[in-house]
């Protein structure tokens, strides 16, 4: 019970503390690429400490959806992350709830940001609301579809098993193909959910053009830092999603200091190495037309269900 | 058998009450309209297919004192004949009204509505006489330009609301943006109507940053007001100084030498590249395809290093004077130069086929914000825009300034009209003008770089009140007008200053609908006009 908690709270600590640094480390990587020498990859940090010193100023025009989103969707995306295993493969919290309690999570903390976007009435806040519901709606299923073609093989929904499977090798069909298939599909659903290009763009000021800003433009001081906080959360949570379903490899499978300790280590560089990839993608695209998103979306729903249908073809 | 025929002679045939005014100095022939037949000459100019002519420039002027009443100009640039025509129409005394010809010649509502809002003139029968650049909360009775209105008159406030164009029905959404922008962009209101994510209409509500500065104009003396000139739109220092000093040059009579004319050219290409380069980028980055952009900021940076080593000023202030240029460049400047181009070229293509080779960028750009050749005729489009759109002017090969008599330049057109269109002008305007560059330093004659405003015994000459020179530069975002008339003792009368934002603005308007609102900034973009410089 006490290793539980113990494993629950550094798990949280962990997620908490790393997610900032990604931020970072994207920003970093892009400059570097951009032959820049850019922000510290500690930048991020100091923002968010910025921001909760600050006073936060609130539209008159507002109701109580508005200041109480920034804690929806910050304790939604902790609670989702909490579902995926960093360290070790069981999480404590693994009885809470399956893989699609977690896609619903993540869901929650959307659908409040698109409210509080509509909440102030502002132009921009509802064009970035109506986007985000497009995306939203067609990332879910390719999301849905992606892990269900892991959990297939795995026998099990609960991403706690999917992973311990995965990692003991157990019960798992050999050939790659839609493990691959089912993650580059989970890669475009995260470029999409974690508002990355091609596409939304993190880096832009262009009002008419954002989709994530736009629902938060309204937001300042600490109700910002814990959106911005969410967001850094939730592109950790699905980078963890990837790194830890599909090469679950390293992670402690037991709750030993040892195993710990590496399996902490090795979820690190996938996450960096994911982070970094994510940064390079943002160096070599321009964002699509808002439009053209939903071919990109489908194509990660295809791929997503081709995993699904090669796991029944190999298998048989 | 038209085009040998000289435009006056046919002008005079065609309309016999016309008056032909006498000029001694300028290429271009002024008539004397009766304020009655006006629309009849604008629209025989404007329509008949042996002239194609395009209205560039249409101002009035204050007359008071040499005479009783204000007088209009509109200056139409012909297509098929090198000399351009004005045609003036003359009020008498306390005659407000003059007859519009915007029904007959769309080019002209931006131009009549800002001489009613300056000068109090009424163009009779415009569909669109809303205030333009007199905001609804100056008072009424505010006409700037008015001789009689003292240039640092404090105006007060008066309380009013512009009426914008409404698109009523269901689905339908006004979208506000501005004046006040997220990042460094200058002030412009912008209202989309729009049914979902598509833009049905535009209306531009602009003239935030009013300065006055052709009221300014009026308080400096003609060889005194360079500075001024220069702040007009501050990415076009050499720009508008050089079509200034232009005028003033022409109206004194002063003869500038070879090499002040060469390096004339050799910074206004440049301000042109720097320029170019800096748009090249930002067009890029507003797809959120950075990369080109930290490179285009690299080089754009090198240029206006470049610049200060050769001027003293990144944005190469204070290099023009009324008779020359203040800059001289040692002979190794004339080495160094095409060396430091050289190398910026060779980067510049390697960047130039990497950004041709992103299909998703290409994507983006490609019929996005298509401007039709005909709109762009209607609305007398200058430019960078002008030459995407396919209409092929450019004042440097069309009516030769500074050195440009002397240079073989080759003018980048397309023909789509879209964001793909005015960046590839601006790419080839990038390689033009290392090119123009390095012919500048290789054939740069030797002498003296100014000509001395009244020390020239025989030359130089005051102006007489009234008498007033017009001047055409091709800046980097396109065809400059001054019209600078003298008052008594070498005083500044009239100055109209005409940037190219000013005729590029309204177009814009219609080069987004149909397009969808994520994308407007990156057609604004690519248009890339100027705030400041259209609102004066």
């Amino acid at each position: 019970m006490i290793l539980a908690l113990v494993l629950t709270a550094a798990h949280a600590m962990i997620l908490l503390a790393i997610s900032p640094l990604l931020v970072g480390l994207i920003r970093k990587v892009k400059a570097r690429l951009q032959l820049r020498q850019g922000a510290s990859v500690f930048q991020p940090y100091a923002d968010l400490v910025k921001l909760f010193r600050k006073e936060p100023v609130i539209s008159t025009t507002t109701s109580w959806i508005f200041t109480a989103a920034p804690f929806v969707v910050f304790s939604s995306t902790l609670a989702a992350g909490l579902l995926v295993p960093v360290f070790i493969s069981h999480v404590p919290l693994s009885f809470a709830g399956n893989i699609i309690a977690l896609v619903y999570l993540l869901a929650l903390g959307t659908f409040f940001l698109m409210l509080a976007g509509l909440d102030a009435g502002s132009a921009f806040g509802g064009m970035g609301s109506s986007r985000e519901a497009i995306v939203a709606s067609l990332t879910e299923p390719a999301m849905m579809l992606s892990v269900f073609a892991i959990a297939l093989t795995a026998g099990s929904t609960n991403l706690s098993t999917v992973v311990h499977q995965t990692a003991l090798l157990q019960g798992i069909v050999t050939d790659p193909a839609p493990h691959l298939m089912a993650f580059a599909a989970l890669f475009i659903v995260t470029l999409a959910e974690a508002g990355r290009v091609p596409i939304d763009n993190p880096a832009t000021h262009l009002e008419l053009t954002m989709i994530h800003e736009a629902m938060i433009l309204e937001y300042s001081g600490r109700y910002l830092a814990l959106i911005e906080w969410a967001s850094a959360l939730k592109l950790t949570v699905l980078l963890s999603l990837m790194a830890n379903v599909f090469a679950p490899w390293g992670i402690a499978t037991t709750p030993e200091p040892a195993g710990l300790g590496i399996g902490l280590l090795v979820y690190l560089v996938k996450v960096a190495g994911l982070a970094v990839a994510i940064g390079v993608i943002e160096c070599m695209f321009a964002k699509l037309r808002l439009f053209r998103v939903t071919d990109l979306l489908g194509v990660a729903f295809i791929l997503a269900l081709l995993g699904l249908v090669f796991f029944y073809i190999l298998r048989s | 058998m038209a085009d040998t025929e000289s435009a006056d002679d046919v002008l005079k045939a065609e309309f016999p009450p016309l008056v032909q005014i006498e000029r001694t100095r300028g290429d271009f022939i002024q008539f004397l309209v009766q304020k009655e037949l006006l629309p009849a000459v604008v629209q025989y100019l404007h329509t008949h297919p042996r002239w194609h002519s395009r209205l560039a420039l249409l101002w009035a002027v204050d007359d008071r004192p040499m005479r009783e009443g204000a007088s209009l100009h509109y200056l139409f640039a012909l297509d098929n004949a090198r000399q351009w025509v004005v045609l003036s129409v003359e009020l008498e005394g306390a005659d407000r009204l003059f007859p519009s010809i915007t029904p007959h010649l769309h080019a002209a509502q931006w131009y009549e509505r800002e001489i009613r809002d300056m000068f109090g003139l009424i163009p009779i029968g415009h569909p669109d006489l809303r205030r333009l650049v007199r905001h609804e909360q100056w008072p009424k009775g505010t006409h700037p330009l008015q001789k009689r209105f003292p240039w640092n008159k404090v105006i007060g406030r008066q309380q009013g609301e512009y009426s914008f164009l409404h698109i009523e029905g269901e689905g339908v959404f006004e979208v506000p943006v501005g004046p006040i922008h997220a990042g460094i962009i200058e002030p412009g209101h912008f209202r989309f109507s729009v049914a979902g994510e598509p833009i049905m209409q535009l209306e531009l509500r602009h003239f935030w940053k009013h300065r006055g500065v052709e009221k300014l104009f009026e308080q400096r003396i003609l060889t005194d007001a360079v500075p001024l000139a220069e702040r007009v739109s501050g990415d076009t220092t050499v720009g508008h100084s050089l079509a200034y000093c232009q005028a003033v040059e022409t109206l004194t009579g002063l003869e500038v030498p070879r090499r002040g004319r060469f390096l004339r050219s050799l910074f206004l290409e440049l301000e042109r590249l720097h320029n170019h380069l800096g748009d090249v980028g930002a067009i890029c980055n507003d797809t959120a395809y950075s990369l080109p952009h930290a490179h285009c900021g690299r080089l754009k940076e090198q240029v206006m290093q470049l610049n200060d080593r050769l001027s003293g000023s990144r944005f190469l202030r204070g290099v023009n004077r009324v008779g020359g240029v203040t800059v001289d460049l040692t002979p190794d400047c004339m080495t160094e130069i095409p060396k430091e181009l050289g190398r910026l070229d060779e980067d510049f293509s390697e960047l130039e086929s990497i950004i041709a080779a992103n299909s998703s960028l290409i994507d983006r750009l490609e019929t996005t914000g298509v401007l039709t050749a005909r709109t762009a005729r209607d609305h007398a489009v200058v430019g960078v825009v002008g030459r995407a759109s396919g209409l092929d002017y450019d004042l440097r090969r069309d009516r030769p300034f500074a050195a440009y008599g002397e240079l073989a330049v080759k003018v980048a057109t397309y023909h789509y009209g879209d964001v793909r269109a005015r960046m590839r002008v601006r790419v080839d305007e990038i390689h033009e003008s290392i090119r123009l560059i390095k012919r500048l330093c290789a054939t740069m004659p030797a002498g003296p770089i100014a000509a001395e405003p009244g020390l020239d015994s025989k030359g130089p000459k005051t102006p007489k009140a009234g008498e007033w020179a017009l001047s055409a530069v091709e800046g980097w975002r396109g065809e400059i007008l001054y019209m600078v008339m003298a008052g008594e003792n070498e005083t500044i009368h009239r100055c109209k200053v005409r940037d190219p934002s000013f005729v590029n603005w309204p177009a814009i308007q219609w080069a987004v609908v149909g397009n969808i609102i994520p994308d407007f900034p990156l057609i604004n973009k690519s248009f890339n006009l100027s705030y400041a410089g259209n609102d004066l």
